[in-house]
């Protein structure tokens, strides 16, 4: 038995160890498809192999003692865990075992498992890895095999060395170059007869070009000395160059495939689902995928609407925050619509499936991001139509110099040719900008803030006006409780401020309203000892109450229940009474997100215009923006409607600004989608976050200012590399063309060049961090919303 | 339950340690043997005298008997021994054909017996780490194919899919000793007993050191590497420092290893262009060799207290800073001009003893102190103590001869290639011999304390065994994931 | 120098035969995961495999499911 060195029991998320919340469902074959495949076995049975994305491990003991909770499990025949990918690959037999028992396994274990359905991406890019590795492997060792092979001919002066020695010498060179033709260079050399064919100029056409000359040159050279091509060979600038162009391409998809598995991480979850009701009054747990128009479905309380309905049984009150904005929760009966997406606050209920959404949030988000990754962003298309004329006229430089110098000394005429071909680099110029973004894109999601198109970062580093929404963006999902209020009765017969709240928690406690949650937080009920009371009920809409032991009857609700007169003032208000008498009062108010006021005061002091654009009433809004430094005309924008909010962006648009717009619910979603960039929260469920160009998962704002700093370097890298490959080009193509450029040295500057702009690309991945950040956490993995 | 089980249990779920003990106690007593005549040598050297006029103990036939003892015997036996254990206890399988693996040890031991007994009778081929007349190298293939089957085949046996790095080390050693050998000793038979080298003159000069130096790559290096990638770890209980740098070191080392031989022969018949490659391609092994190094010292990072009160461990550590000296100043020495300061001199010697002192020496020492208890039943040798002192007095010893040897070569180089201003010597050779002469005095000194230090382990291994009980130990069941 | 003719070409060989070694060690996987294989050699098992050999070993007990315990 394997030991740990120092075990800690990593936090399991309650929500998701009640059957309910779907273990079952990885047995759903639709659900299962998408992290399992089906394999023949030894004896030609059909075994299952499932991929797993694992959690907790921190050690390497760590992956041992998983393999062997997973081959405890019977029906099970094998189990890998890569500790560094932090993933299990398991084969079982399916007529002995279930999916979800593997997940039970790992967990007894104490550790935590989700399917992991990016599985099939991951093990093409691990071909992709290997392949390129490889390549480089053989090119780089060839290389150095053929240098010392090289080397005697540099260092022998005249008749040192016996021509039957250096033909000895030039053989093994032209043997160990052959892998490096054939195989290393083979993909650049089929590329660029791809483009011949297509009639096209690409990248790797004068590359190849070099080389097939260069090859053929030398190996002419090595096989008949006296003929046609001089006995000058060039197998170790060949080599070299190939070796070194490679290296940088080797670089550039490692930088690539992090940005793809820092995504895929951040996304693993397990799948959601929803309790259909059977004809017999049954329960079954089913994916949302599953469900049908005319389905019933049971909704606990707690859990979000998994699709559009009516409600068939009960009555409830709904949290449409996310949609409408409002914070309020709206109460719901018989025959009241739901929305998908919304949460269930008051009591379980029964609902009628309308129409089903197709919320395939985990696939959308990681499919846009790899498309993301797949676009050439503007400035490489700026770059790609400069790259076809700039390769004419390499060519024709090329062919025009070796013309020249057959005229002065025939004998360098093919290999200034070959030099100018090698020299000049577009990879350098078409590398600058991908590379870059790419690079920032991967920074950006270690830190939080996903991008559907790397274009967002361009617009993000110039926009100048930043419009926030306000529920769920600027503030918390959560109420707060900010004031107590005791009436003169309440003075009397209570302790003071701490009793009104330990009761009100007390009753509190029972219900899952945001207003209940707030006051339970406040009173810190695990601390404190909290009054018994016996017969509770929650009255939805209206409010709470129950018996303590001494028989008084406490209630905790609204004013109008309670039949209290009262000021509504600014903030949502609870009032507790005890048998009838009012006592106490509570003003709840949204809590600003952590770093929303420096966020604001960051964005302001860079002189960028910020406004806060709110469904909400005006007092409300205007108080939050007061509190966030937001003031003058057009700061804030209150009772705003879908249209009105749109209406401001257009207007902003029309002044000349560049608009950022970062929201929340489904009514930003034609904001989102006019702003020039967007950015969506990470918390709440839903589908506009397919609108925008950017999800900030971490729900830091602090992280956008980040991002928008990041997003600023990453374009004056950009810029840098551009300039440096055009200065590069200005310098060294002349100097081949004058013939001071021998091909090795050429090789050596062309792949240098390349190595530098990748690796300048690579400091973008570095997010910018200011004295006094926090320092980055690990993403938000929004498990269970 | 598993204990019993263990005794109950079938051979074939037990590892083979059988070699693996002769193999450990042999190269102790290798070792013995094999500094004894490297003091007697170097007393020799010191007090001509002491070659008493009998040919069989004269200088030139001892040289080749100490040379051969303490790189083949000393430094093979510990190979072997070190690559038994790992490849089973990595590869948590059984030796491959174990009977082979005696095999091995029985004709190695036959190989040593005969370089015993044909070198002080004056057989040689004359080749230097290549003297043995061909019977024995003959011999000597036959068991070196045995022990790449029994290695190989434990390795294609193996219940762990990874092969662990050291066994890289130990199969690229295996696989190029074997090239070097065949090559190199490649000799047309003339008499049971004499044999003319299928090359000749500055050609076979060329091949010899082309074998030369390469034995010392992958015999005295690329082992031994392998032994300090499991028994540090094993012994300080930490892992390696940066796993995949050792796997990157391995490539490195095989990338570069084989054109640095020519360093052997500067400003001697072999062309100019030649010796540069030779000198270029050892500055270029600077690189991978410190990286290994770096990599098994701050294998320690964070635990360097453990170093106070285990001397295994220093000698183990030790042995890495001597290895990182003697990678460094060989390349040094190749450069052409600091060789001709530095060629046919004791500066030479130095270098040599400190690698071979030094590195694997002490790591050979380590690993047999952390390998005999084990072998037998233990978890430590009879007495630390006595480990410590041995280290003490191995430090002291290599101290000692490698600057008696470094000032002592600066003064010969320099005193070789004073001239008078009418462009004639002004020392004669003999007085520089007669003006090396206290060097020579240390130097013996030195190797006196090296070789005590070696008794006191001799001692310590017997006093272990004798305590200790040869007991099998059961392979660990491995999930069928691994296979 | 005419011992080139026979080191080239035998270099020339053990290149491709490095080259194929490699390829066969990264496709066989040998290259995955390696920090966790760099730690395996300290995993308890190996290591009370060694010491358990102190303890002097009972007398074995007849029954015959002990023996062959392990596949």
């Amino acid at each position: 038995m394997q030991v740990c060195a120092d075990p800690v029991t990593p936090a399991v998320n309650p929500a998701l160890d009640s059957p309910l919340t779907g273990l079952t469902v990885l047995d759903d074959p639709v659900e299962q498809g998408r992290f399992t495949q089906w394999v023949v076995g030894a004896a030609g049975e059909r075994l299952a192999e499932s991929a797993l994305q694992l959690s907790g491990l921190h050690c390497a003991a760590c992956a041992g003692l998983i393999e062997q909770a997973l081959m405890g499990v019977g029906g099970v025949r094998s189990a890998v865990v890569n500790s560094a990918a932090q993933r299990a690959a398991v084969r079982w037999d399916p007529t002995q075992t279930r999916a979800s028992a593997l997940i039970e396994a790992v967990r007894r274990a104490g550790y935590d498992a989700v399917p992991d359905a990016a599985a099939p991406a991951r093990a093409l890019r691990h071909a992709e890895h290997r392949q390129a590795l490889w390549r480089v492997f053989v090119a780089s060792f060839c290389a150095m095999q053929i240098m010392m092979m090289a080397t005697p001919s540099y260092l022998a002066g005249p008749g040192e060395l016996a021509p039957d020695l250096r033909q000895l010498l030039n053989w093994g060179s032209w043997l160990l170059s052959l892998p490096v033709m054939l195989f290393c260079a083979g993909p650049m050399l089929a590329s660029a007869w791809r483009c011949l064919r297509a009639r096209r100029i690409g990248m790797d056409v004068p590359v190849s070009l070099a080389l097939l000359i260069t090859f053929v040159a030398s190996t002419g050279a090595t096989f008949s000395p006296d003929g046609v091509f001089g006995h000058e060979v060039y197998f170790d600038s060949l080599s070299m160059f190939v070796s070194f162009l490679l290296g940088a391409r080797y670089v550039e998809l490692r930088a690539r495939h992090g940005a793809a598995q820092a995504l895929e991480q951040a996304m693993a979850r397990l799948p959601e689902v929803a309790l259909r009701l059977l004809d017999d009054g049954e329960l079954e747990t089913v994916s949302v995928h599953r469900l049908q128009p005319g389905d019933r479905v049971r909704v606990p309380v707690g859990q979000a609407f998994a699709a559009d309905g009516v409600v068939l049984l009960g009555a409830t009150q709904a949290d449409e925050s996310l949609l409408t904005g409002e914070s309020a929760p709206v109460t719901k009966t018989v025959g009241s619509e739901l929305v998908a997406g919304s949460v269930n606050v008051g009591a379980p209920v029964d609902m009628t499936v309308l129409r089903v959404g197709h919320d395939t949030r985990f696939e959308a988000i990681v499919s846009m991001m790899r498309s993301a990754m797949a676009q050439r962003p503007a400035a490489a298309r700026v770059a790609d139509r400069w790259a076809a004329p700039f390769l004419w006229a390499v060519l024709l430089l090329a062919a025009g110099a070796g013309a020249v110098w057959s005229v002065i000394d025939p004998a360098r005429a093919v290999w200034v040719a070959v030099s100018v071909l090698i020299v000049t680099c577009p990879c350098a110029l078409s590398l600058a900008a991908p590379a870059t973004l790419v690079a920032a894109a991967r920074g950006l999601a270690r830190r939080g803030v996903m991008l559907q198109n790397l274009d967002a970062i361009e617009q993000l580093a110039r926009a100048d006006h930043f419009f926030f929404d306000k529920t769920g963006t600027l503030t918390e999902n959560q109420l707060q409780l900010r004031e107590i209020v005791l009436t003169d009765a309440g003075h009397q017969r209570l302790a003071g401020d701490a009793e009104a709240v330990a009761r009100a928690a007390s009753l509190a406690r029972y219900s899952l309203h945001p207003m209940a949650a707030a006051l339970v937080a406040a009173a810190g009920i695990s601390e404190s000892p909290s009054p018994s009371l016996s017969d509770v009920r929650e009255l939805p809409g209206l409010g709470l109450e129950g018996t303590d032991q001494l028989g008084t009857t406490w209630q905790l609700g609204s004013a109008a229940w309670l039949r209290v007169d009262h000021d509504d003032g600014n903030a949502a208000q609870v009032w507790l009474a005890r048998d009838g008498q009012a006592l106490a009062s509570f003003a709840l108010d949204e809590r600003l997100r952590d770093g929303a006021q420096r966020a604001v005061q960051d964005l302001q002091a860079q002189g960028l215009q910020v406004s806060l654009l709110s469904g909400d009433t005006v007092g409300r809004a205007t108080a939050l923006g007061e509190r966030l430094g937001l003031h003058g005309p057009g700061a804030v924008i209150a009772g705003a409607k879908p249209q009105d909010k749109l209406a401001a962006v257009v207007r902003a648009q029309a002044a000349g600004r560049r608009v950022a717009m970062v929201g929340d619910g489904i009514n930003d979603a034609p904001v989102l989608a006019r702003a020039d960039i967007s950015l969506a929260m990470g918390l709440g469920a839903l589908v506009s976050r397919s609108q925008a160009d950017a999800v900030v998962t971490s729900n830091r704002l602090s992280d956008i200012v980040r991002a928008r700093a990041t997003a600023q370097r990453a374009l004056r890298i950009v810029r840098q590399n551009m300039l440096w490959a055009a200065a590069y080009n200005a310098v060294c193509v002349p100097l081949a063309v004058l013939g001071y450029l021998p091909p090795w040295a050429a090789g050596l500057g062309m792949a240098a060049s390349s190595m530098l702009v990748v690796m300048n690309a690579l400091r973008a991945s570095n997010v910018v961090v200011e004295p006094g950040d926090a320092t980055p956490g690990p993403m938000v993995s929004a498990r269970g919303t | 339950m598993a204990r019993s089980a263990a005794m109950a249990a079938p051979a074939e779920s037990m590892y083979s340690d059988q070699a693996i003990r002769l193999f450990a106690l042999a190269a102790v007593l290798w070792g013995v043997v094999g500094m004894l005549v490297g003091v007697i040598i170097a007393a020799q050297l010191t007090w001509p005298e002491l070659n008493f006029g009998i040919p069989y103990i004269s200088y030139g036939r001892l040289r080749p008997l100490h040379t051969n003892a303490v790189i083949f015997a000393f430094g093979g036996c510990t190979l072997f021994a070190t690559s038994y254990h790992v490849v089973q206890r990595t590869c948590q399988t059984r030796l491959f054909a174990p009977k082979l693996a005696l095999f091995t040890f029985i004709g190695w031991q036959v190989v040593i017996l005969a370089a015993a007994i044909s070198l002080p009778m004056g057989y040689t081929q004359g080749k230097e780490y290549a003297e043995l007349e061909w019977p024995i190298d003959l011999l000597i293939a036959v068991v070196w194919v045995s022990y790449a089957i029994v290695f190989f085949g434990t390795v294609g046996t193996r219940k762990i899919r990874h092969i662990y790095v050291a066994n890289w080390f130990f199969g690229a050693f295996i696989l190029a000793v074997a090239v070097l050998h065949i090559v190199n000793s490649a000799a047309i038979p003339a008499g049971l007993w004499k044999s003319y080298s299928a090359y000749s003159g500055v050609q076979d000069a060329m091949i010899q050191w082309w074998y030369g130096h390469n034995a010392v790559g992958f015999f005295l290096t690329a082992g031994f590497l392998g032994i300090m990638y499991y028994y540090i770890p094993k012994q300080a209980e930490r892992p390696v420092y940066s796993y995949r740098l050792s796997i990157v070191h391995f490539w490195a080392l095989i990338f570069t290893y084989m054109w640095a031989g020519p360093h052997h022969l500067h400003y001697t018949a072999l062309p100019d262009w030649a010796q540069s490659i030779g000198m270029i391609f050892s500055l270029v092994l600077l690189a991978p060799s410190w990286g290994g190094m770096i990599n098994g010292i701050m294998t320690l990072s964070g635990a360097w207290h453990k170093l106070r009160d285990d001397p295994i461990l220093k000698f183990l550590i030790v042995s890495l800073s001597f290895y990182g000296m003697s990678t460094f100043e060989g390349p040094m020495m190749s450069i052409k001009t600091v060789n001709a300061l530095s060629h046919y001199t004791d500066w030479t010697i130095g270098h040599v003893h400190s690698g071979a002192l030094g590195w694997v020496g002490m790591i050979s020492m380590g690993a047999l102190y952390h390998l005999i208890p084990r072998m037998y039943g233990k978890t430590a040798m009879h007495s630390t103590k006595a480990i410590e002192t041995h280290f003490w007095l191995a430090t002291l010893g290599i101290v000692l001869y490698i600057a008696a040897m470094w000032i002592a070569g600066v003064m010969q180089g320099l005193m070789w290639r004073a001239v008078n201003p009418d462009g004639t010597l002004v020392y004669t050779f003999v007085e520089s011999v007669k003006a090396t002469f206290p060097y020579y005095v240390v130097r013996l000194l030195g190797g006196v304390l090296y070789f005590s230090g070696m008794l006191i382990m001799a001692w310590n291994v017997v006093m272990t065994v004798r305590t200790g009980q040869a007991v099998p130990a059961p392979i660990p069941h491995v999930a069928a994931a691994h296979a | 120098m005419e011992s080139l003719y026979l080191l080239i070409p035998l270099s020339v060989g053990l290149v491709l035969l490095i080259l194929g070694v490699f390829g066969w060690a990264l496709y066989g996987g040998q290259f995955d995961d390696l920090e966790r294989e760099g730690e395996r050699i300290l995993q308890a098992d190996s290591v009370r495999l060694d010491n358990g050999q102190g303890q002097q070993q009972p007398p074995p007990e007849e029954s015959p499911e002990q023996v062959n315990v392990r596949d």
